[in-house]
């Protein structure tokens, strides 16, 4: 068998049509297709590598149904999953609402599993500041409440989305790495993380 | 003279009927003509046999492959593997290890249910057997053809894995979930060691350890697949029932992406199908993944053509539950068990089979507490339909005109009438069959006669009779004098 070798499963979750599907195209194949009946998009699974310093990391991105039929299922999707990229809409408030499920969820069920909240269609509230219908404050307390890292991305222009896959890859390359060290004895204390929307947010 | 009792053998008359054993009971032909005591006696001989024979083969490989290391010992040192702590060892500081077997992450629950008395006439007859027997031959013997590529660490990894099987060979008693933890620990361990020789190269561990998987696994199938310690059996009935009662669910109601009514989709389909249903015959936990891995690609294939466009999870779900529907796949709580308890994690919990396997775990899960809100159908609808009171499908405008000699049938009526044509044309050629099997009896019953006949014959026209040895070797000779004469020596001088 020829298929490549994964060092982290990375699964995406959040409601229904918030773009997950669509951010993995981005990521992926470096494009967006809009209309009403292209919202399902791309492959269920992609692998992907990126350099992170003189390492490969490759990444199986797992996508799931955002279908409400399926959430009772959606444990058995995120078991052993190094990352977790938790989206929502920013310009749909119950979207949000979802997030804390999941995010509950995974700190219930897969304590070694990195959240990454992500707030969608940037593009739509940076043309449209009335469109924003999840306060950027809020969010960051949130994520700062559970230590997650937080990016907002469009992935009709690409903002972001780049930086968010490339900030998981660091992460799970510096907890393998961390593993190691762990083992033998050595602490080298937390990194603190110095990422946010540079070029969207201001 | 045996020839009487050689005749019987071909010719069908009263006392065939009896245990070929000759203890008075009547044989069966499934039983290869024995009594079932015999038959029983005489299964339990060949599986003696064939376990001694699966020895001697393994001997036999152990010694071929420490001739083939003896040849190329002395050009070359290779680093050895450290020889593997013994597994009860191991499993003293389980509580320390790092890496969580996939077990824990499809099945936390699963516990093993108490011992279930063991049903008789559950083994698989001799000729089964040794077909199987066949198969683990081959294994091994590409096995060993693998690691000979390997030198030294090579035969340290045969000798571990031979140790494992015999090991487990004692452990029948051991609860399914000790049976996947003896085994994972065995995986862990070994990729360890073999991480430490290759200095890092996972690639080259996994490959070595898809070896390991194939070999010990093949040996292993027959006493861990569905145990009896556990009640995967009867959750496999369960699920197959549930499936069955469920034959109404239809695409529109699970929302599937797929239109059947496109030859090369309902091709695919039918592709997709085959592959699920074939998981069942496979041996190595890896092997049965592929049947999912080449499923699901099926399915994707079937979603592109419909739709024009790639599928996405949203599409693949839907779609791939509905071919469990169809396919009612044999065993598959045993399977996708089997899969959880002894495959190699590392492919499970990550890779692309593995997506693909948690998204059939998804899809029992989803048919087992499927319910009326899953499909959007009122409580009522569900129960009648599950009860069988009413069909969906009778609901729908669409009426197909029954006397229309087949022109205006639906798909699913002329599917039926195809099927019966095909049946009654095999119906037909096994009659054929038969009919041969019973003219070629008789032409050998009376071959074997004439053959008879005319032994006697000459027998009768030459009787045996003893002649003092003649005094030259061509005295007998007819045509003696028409011959030359015989060369005499010549001498020449000088
Ligand atoms: N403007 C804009 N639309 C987006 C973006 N991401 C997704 N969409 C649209 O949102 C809809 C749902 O996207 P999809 O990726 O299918 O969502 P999923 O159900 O979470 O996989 C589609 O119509 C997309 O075109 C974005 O970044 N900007
Ligand atoms: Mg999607
Ligand atoms: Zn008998």
């Amino acid at each position: 068998m020829t298929a490549p070798r994964i060092d982290a499963k990375v699964v995406m979750l959040g409601k229904e049509s918030v773009g997950k599907t669509s951010l993995v195209e981005r990521f992926v194949h470096h494009r967006f297709l809009v209309g009403p009946y292209q919202n399902t998009i791309g492959a269920a699974f992609v692998a992907r590598s990126l350099q992170v310093g003189d390492k490969v990391v490759t990444m199986g991105i797992w996508d799931t149904a955002g279908s409400e039929r399926y959430e009772a299922m959606s444990r058995m999707y995120y078991r052993g999953a190094k990352a977790a990229i938790v989206c929502f809409d920013l310009t749909d408030s119950s979207s949000f609402l979802r997030v804390k499920f999941w995010v509950k969820e995974l700190q219930n069920c897969e304590e070694h599993c990195k959240i990454y909240l992500c707030g969608t269609k940037n593009d739509l509230v940076e043309a449209d500041r009335s469109q924003r219908q999840v306060d950027f404050h809020d969010v960051q307390d949130f994520a700062d409440e559970i230590k997650a890292q937080l990016f907002e991305t469009s992935s009709k222009t690409g903002c972001n989305v780049d930086k968010l896959f490339q900030k998981v890859a660091e992460d799970v390359s510096n907890t393998d790495f961390q593993l190691i060290t762990e083992e033998a004895g050595v602490d080298l204390g937390q990194k603190k993380n110095a990422y946010f929307y540079s070029c969207c947010h201001h | 003279m045996s020839q009487k009792s050689e005749r019987r053998g071909i010719h069908v008359d009263q006392s065939e009927l009896l245990c070929k054993k000759g203890c008075g009971y009547y044989g069966n032909a499934a039983w290869q003509g024995l009594c079932s005591k015999c038959w029983r006696e005489e299964y339990q001989r060949a599986r003696q046999k064939q376990i001694q024979e699966d020895w001697a083969l393994a001997e036999k490989l152990q010694r071929e492959e420490e001739a083939a290391y003896a040849s190329i010992q002395g050009a070359q040192s290779q680093p050895s593997l450290t020889p593997f702590s013994k597994f009860e060892e191991k499993k003293t500081n389980e509580k320390t290890r790092k890496v969580t077997t996939v077990k824990k992450f499809f099945s936390p629950s699963s516990r093993t249910a108490p011992k279930k008395e063991s049903h008789e006439g559950k083994a698989p007859s001799p000729s089964i057997t040794r077909q199987s027997s066949i198969e683990t031959d081959r294994v091994s013997r590409d096995f060993v053809d693998f690691l000979k590529n390997l030198q030294k660490p090579g035969r340290e990894i045969h000798k571990q894995c031979r140790a494992f099987i015999e090991n487990m060979a004692n452990k029948k008693d051991l609860g399914a979930d000790e049976l996947s933890e003896c085994v994972q620990d065995f995986y862990q361990n070994m990729s360890d060691r073999l991480m430490t020789h290759f200095k890092g190269s996972t690639e080259r561990v996994e490959r070595v350890m898809d070896q390991v998987e194939k070999y010990i696994m093949t040996r292993l199938y027959k006493n861990v697949f569905c145990p009896e310690t556990t009640d995967d059996e009867k959750k496999d009935l369960a699920t197959q029932h549930r499936i069955r009662a469920l034959h109404w669910v239809t695409i529109q109601m699970l929302c599937v992406p797929v239109d059947e009514e496109i030859p090369e989709v309902s091709d695919n389909v039918v592709k997709a199908i085959t592959d699920v249903i074939e998981m069942d015959s496979k041996r190595v936990p890896r092997d049965k993944l592929a049947c999912i891995t080449r499923c699901s690609k099926h399915i994707f294939n079937a979603i592109k053509i419909t739709k024009n466009e790639p599928a996405s999870a949203d599409d693949f779900l839907p779609t791939l539950i509905y071919i469990v529907l169809k396919a009612n796949p044999p065993r598959l709580q045993s399977n996708i068990q089997y899969i959880t308890r002894f495959c190699n994690p590392s492919r499970l919990m990550t890779g692309e089979d593995g997506y693909y396997f948690t998204n059939l775990c998804c899809a029992v899960a989803f048919i087992e507490k499927l319910d009326a809100q899953s499909l959007n159908l009122s409580a009522e609808d569900f129960e009648r339909y599950m009860s069988g009171q009413a069909s969906p499908r009778k609901q729908e405008p669409e009426v197909w005109p029954q006397e229309d000699a087949g022109a205006g049938r639906s798909p699913g009526l002329t599917q039926v009438y195809q099927s019966l044509d095909l049946l009654t044309g095999l119906g037909a050629r096994q009659d054929r069959v038969l009919e041969g099997a019973r003219s070629l009896e008789s032409d050998l019953i009376s071959w074997q006669e004439s053959v008879e006949r005319e032994v006697q014959e000459i027998l009768e026209k030459y009787p045996l009779e003893i002649r003092t040895p003649a005094s030259a070797i061509d005295s007998d000779n007819v045509e003696n004098d028409r011959l030359p004469p015989p060369l005499q020596p010549q001498v020449f001088a000088g």
